[in-house]
């Protein structure tokens, strides 16, 4: 379990994250929904570490992250982070020499699974495929915790499709999911657990299903209460 | 095998409409082995969780049965595959029902109409035949 408690993070003098907490739970995919600029992307970073948080706590398994929790819990940002002259196989080599947990069997599976070259280099890659390849470098990892940053954003209606399709196999089936977007539209079928962020806030956190059950709302609808409301 | 799913009842009580949608138009055999629940997730592209859920909830219905570590079969009860079949028209009569009652029409005229239409419509399937 990741638990998220009381986070307060300024850039500045500006709260981007006033005391916010939250859980996600392995075996689940937790959407961290909310418009640009709530500060989505400040959270993951703050529990990867890549950013200091100013109060409050933040837990993988009990534990405060440590070097060795990068072995446990990986962070795919909305960008590549690989040098764009390199070519897929190249990025995969430079993963395999920094992380114990790379399967290089699982790499080469979801190549085939999103059809893409290993000889291309990823300055020559559509947006679309840059963001598989993307994808790939933290979903080969052998990880418990996965956290992506709108993976789907500006990219094409069936690279869309394929990548939350990802969402529906074993590449994710055990593992715990945060992800973030601002268009809920592609996986409100897929995901577990949402939590409605504004102004660095939690307004809302629930499970989809059970919203579904016994208030017969979508997610949309629960959105259009918490944001319009 | 696809579904298409709407967003506001339950993605698990779906599929398990989708499951008594099969077993009445007799597509799925008394006995017959299922999707494990990882490959159904793939099929039905859902959350493998759902597909757990939608299982055990089936499994508690008596719709489908596992013995130990086989893979999960469809009733081989005839008595609650019947039920299936007549808990679905029921639920379709009502639904029809209640959107002719908002108009208000006698239902001997509908009656006929229906049959009409039935006809007509079967006609058609025959003909592309």
């Amino acid at each position: 379990m990741i638990e998220v408690k009381n986070v307060e993070k300024k850039y500045g003098r500006k709260r981007v994250l006033k005391g916010l907490s939250f859980t996600a739970e392995k075996g689940e995919i937790t959407c961290l929904i909310g418009i640009n600029g709530v500060g989505k992307t400040t959270i993951m970073k703050a529990i990867m570490a890549l950013t200091p948080i100013n109060s409050g706590e933040i837990l993988i398994d009990g534990k405060k992250i440590r070097k060795e929790s990068f072995e446990k819990v990986t962070f795919i940002p909305d960008t590549i982070t690989m040098l764009p002259q390199m070519k897929i196989c190249d990025a995969f080599s430079f993963m395999a020499d920094f992380y114990k947990n790379w399967d290089p069997q699982r790499a080469e599976e979801l190549l085939q699974f999103f059809k893409l070259d290993p000889t291309e280099r990823i300055a020559n890659l559509s947006k679309g495929n840059m963001a598989k390849v993307n994808m790939i470098l933290g979903l080969a990892l052998n990880v418990d915790y996965l956290l992506m940053d709108e993976p789907f954003s500006g990219i094409d209606i069936f690279s869309r499709e394929q990548i939350a399709e990802v969402f529906t196999s074993h590449l994710i089936e055990d593992r715990g999911v945060i992800i973030t977007t601002h268009e809920i539209s592609d996986i409100e079928h897929l995901i577990d657990r949402a939590v409605l962020i504004d102004n660095g806030e939690v307004l809302k956190e629930f499970s989809v299903e059970e919203v579904r059950e016994k208030e017969g709302k979508s997610v949309v609808d629960v959105m259009r209460e918490v944001y319009r409301g | 095998m696809t579904v298409k799913f709407n967003n506001r009842d339950p993605v698990y009580v779906q599929v398990i409409r989708h499951f008594k949608e099969q077993i009445a138009k007799g597509y799925f055999e008394p006995g017959q082995e299922i999707p494990s629940r990882r490959e159904l997730a793939n099929q039905l592209k859902i959350n493998p969780n759902t597909a757990q859920r939608a299982y055990k909830e089936m499994e508690e219905q008596g719709l489908i049965f596992t013995e130990g570590n086989m893979p999960s079969c469809i009733t081989k009860d005839e008595a609650v595959l019947k039920s299936v079949r007549e808990e679905l028209i029921i639920e379709a009569v009502d639904l029809f029902l209640g959107s002719i009652k908002s108009i208000d029409v006698p239902l001997s005229e509908v009656l006929e109409l229906v049959k009409k239409k039935h006809d007509a419509e079967s006609g058609e399937a025959e003909e592309s035949k």
